[in-house]
């Protein structure tokens, strides 16, 4: 919310900006799906201190324990067992690491890269314009699962060629719809005033166009995040993301699928944090849209 | 007008050309950043150095990179796509082997997709104003939350391990088998003239297929109930209703048509991401498609299939917006009129 208001330019009157807040903490979408976020952010940067146990911390005596209420249940590990003794709970806090990593990084590179095309390639229009559109049309000829794997195939496996992967491929989600809404932005009266008072290219596109397109930026960055979470997860769950150590949703899946038949608790489990962590950043994006978007705005008051 | 339509086919082939050229010089030049040495890998640990420079050469990996990629060019040409490190057969024959699978899947889940999606949408846009709406909101968010792979192991884990209701491995049960014909299961088994293994055979896809299309049916739901709503700010519908036609009719006869178009042109896109799709959940459910020939060849850094694979994914995306293209002209007078 913070940063969508640094972004407004001061030219605009203040009361709407303060609307606009007023609109966003009115929103339950925003809300419920802010909380979400904010309580995985929490478990990733206090981990050790929330997680009861290490999450590689082998209990061989202890394998494959159902939650702590059902009849097999123990109170030490509240939410049961891997295949090697390892604390479910622990592994579930600890992996929040690598999906707020992700969330993060890969969205933020995804969202400069694409953005950043999109207002140069919109505004400019020309060649710059046919160039960027072209590589749009030839990265969308590829569904993104194949495109990110032969990218993990050509950099090598690992978390950091994950998040370049996820990057490169989809920046042209931001660039597709930013670019058609720059079209519309620089055709609006304001754009030109700002050219005729002799503001420079750069300028105009730094203080009059961006802020335009800010709140469909951000609402983007946000599903953008719970599509990062899932990409990750599915590559780590075919072994190509992180180490084998590092807890992740995507290994505890992979892992505990050769167990499914004595206990589906251990593939469920992550599965449901995966779920709960896209529905935040989902959440979050939607009440983002509705708040932020003038033209939804009226459609839903008429 | 079909001299008009098959121009727009002919143009939109014309464009897509250049395409899936620059697709396969994507896809090359990336797997060619590779780290791993392919042929370090498919020789044993005990090969000689001149064994490895004789693979090397045999495969053509000692050449520059614009020729190597012109030696595959030539090999798409003659349609060979090259031999597989692996297997040592042609990749074309290898993917010709299981891209009817791959295909079977796509075209059951995205009939799985349409149906639900469209009849989501009509259900969304009648629960609108009503007390249920809030409800259905929230459930297709938490709905869209939830990604295809994700889908497929739930839906193991609910109808395979939990109640034991479906299959959930491979497109046949142990013991039965079908004469081979088309590739295409489904058909076979009704060539063959055997009921009981086409039941076997759908029971096998229909927990992939759902899966599919759960990822895949809350956006065309959504995109559908919202141009519903567009719509019915129209001048027709007024119409319609002073005529006195019910809500149902409008729906039925005036909303509906309308409104489908938007979410038709969706489909185009999302029926290419279908198609991604089923690379994960081919692996997870076992299923012999190129999906899982893509993943087990990424295991074994078999470039040639990777590259053809991937080659076949573009080329189906395209094939797939070409034809929604089509039938979206096809069903849009305003676009008919036009030559």
């Amino acid at each position: 919310m913070t940063a969508a208001e640094k972004e407004v330019p001061a030219p605009r009157p203040m009361n709407e900006g303060r609307a606009r807040i007023r609109r966003l903490l009115r929103s339950g979408r925003v809300l419920v799906g802010g909380g979400i976020v904010l309580v995985i952010v929490i478990c990733a940067l206090f981990a050790p201190l929330l997680a009861p146990q290490d999450p590689n911390n082998q209990d061989l005596l202890a394998q494959l324990l159902p939650p702590a209420w059902s009849a097999d249940g123990v109170p030490e590990h509240p939410l049961g067992t891997d295949n090697l003794g390892r604390d479910t709970l622990s592994r579930l806090i600890y992996s929040t690491r690598v999906a707020v990593l992700v969330a993060v990084t890969a969205s933020l590179g995804a969202m400069l890269l694409g953005t950043t095309l999109a207002l140069v390639a919109g505004y400019f229009g020309g060649l710059i314009d046919w160039l960027v559109s072209r590589a749009v049309e030839l990265w969308l000829s590829f569904p993104p699962v194949v495109l990110s794997l032969i990218l993990i195939v050509g950099f090598g496996v690992g978390l950091g060629n994950v998040i370049l992967a996820i990057i490169l491929v989809d920046w042209t989600r931001f660039c597709r719809v930013v670019r058609s809404e720059v079209l519309v932005v620089r055709r609006q009266d304001y754009v030109d005033a700002a050219r005729l008072a002799g503001f420079s290219h750069f300028r105009t596109l730094w203080s009059e166009v961006l802020p335009a397109v800010g709140p469909l930026v951000l609402t983007l960055l946000s599903l953008e995040m719970g599509i990062a979470v899932i990409v990750e997860a599915i590559l780590s769950f075919v072994g190509m993301s992180v180490e084998s150590t590092v807890p992740a949703w995507g290994v505890m899946i992979a892992d505990a699928r050769k167990d499914m038949f004595q206990s589906i608790w251990g593939m469920a489990l992550p599965i449901m944090a995966i779920i709960i962590t896209v529905l935040g950043f989902n959440l979050l994006g939607d009440g983002l849209r509705r708040a932020l978007d003038p033209k939804l705005r009226q459609r839903e008051i008429q | 007008m079909n001299g008009g339509i098959f121009g727009v086919i002919a143009k939109r082939i014309i464009v897509a050309l250049p395409i899936v050229l620059l697709a396969s010089i994507l896809v090359f030049v990336v797997l060619r950043l590779l780290p791993a040495d392919p042929v370090a890998m498919s020789v044993p640990p005990n090969a000689t150095r001149d064994e490895v420079e004789a693979l090397r050469r045999a495969l053509g990996l000692h050449l520059p990179i614009h020729e190597q990629y012109w030696i595959w060019l030539t090999k798409i040409a003659t349609g060979t796509l090259g031999n597989s490190i692996t297997y040592a057969q042609p990749v074309f024959r290898l993917i010709g082997q299981s891209l009817p699978a791959t295909i079977e899947l796509v075209v059951v889940a995205a009939v799985f997709a349409t149906v639900i999606g469209l009849a989501g949408g009509l259900v969304m846009h009648r629960l609108q104003g009503r007390a249920g709406e809030q409800a259905a909101d929230v459930a297709s968010t938490l709905i869209m939350s939830v990604p295809e792979f994700l889908w497929a192991i739930f839906f193991i884990l609910l109808f395979g391990v939990a109640l034991n209701w479906l299959p959930f491995s491979g497109r046949l049960d142990p013991g039965v088998s079908v004469p081979h014909t088309t590739g295409f299961l489904l058909l076979d088994c009704l060539i063959a003239g055997r009921p009981g293994a086409f039941v076997n055979a759908l029971e096998h896809m229909l927990l992939p297929a759902l899966a599919l299309a759960f990822g895949t049916a809350p956006l065309l739901m959504r995109v559908l109930r919202s141009s519903l709503m567009e719509v019915a700010q129209e001048d027709y519908v007024t119409m319609a209703r002073l005529r006195g036609l019910n809500e149902r009719q409008i729906l039925l006869r005036h909303s509906f048509k309308n409104a489908f178009l938007p979410t038709l042109t969706l489909m185009g896109v999302q029926f290419s991401f279908l198609f991604g799709g089923t690379l994960l959940v081919e692996v997870i459910y076992g299923y012999p498609g190129i999906g899982n020939m893509m993943v087990e060849a990424v295991r074994n850094t078999d470039l040639p299939i990777i590259q053809g694979v991937a080659l076949v994914y573009a080329f189906a995306v395209l094939v797939i917006n070409l034809a929604v293209d089509v039938l979206v002209l096809l069903l849009n007078p305003k676009l008919r009129v036009r030559r």
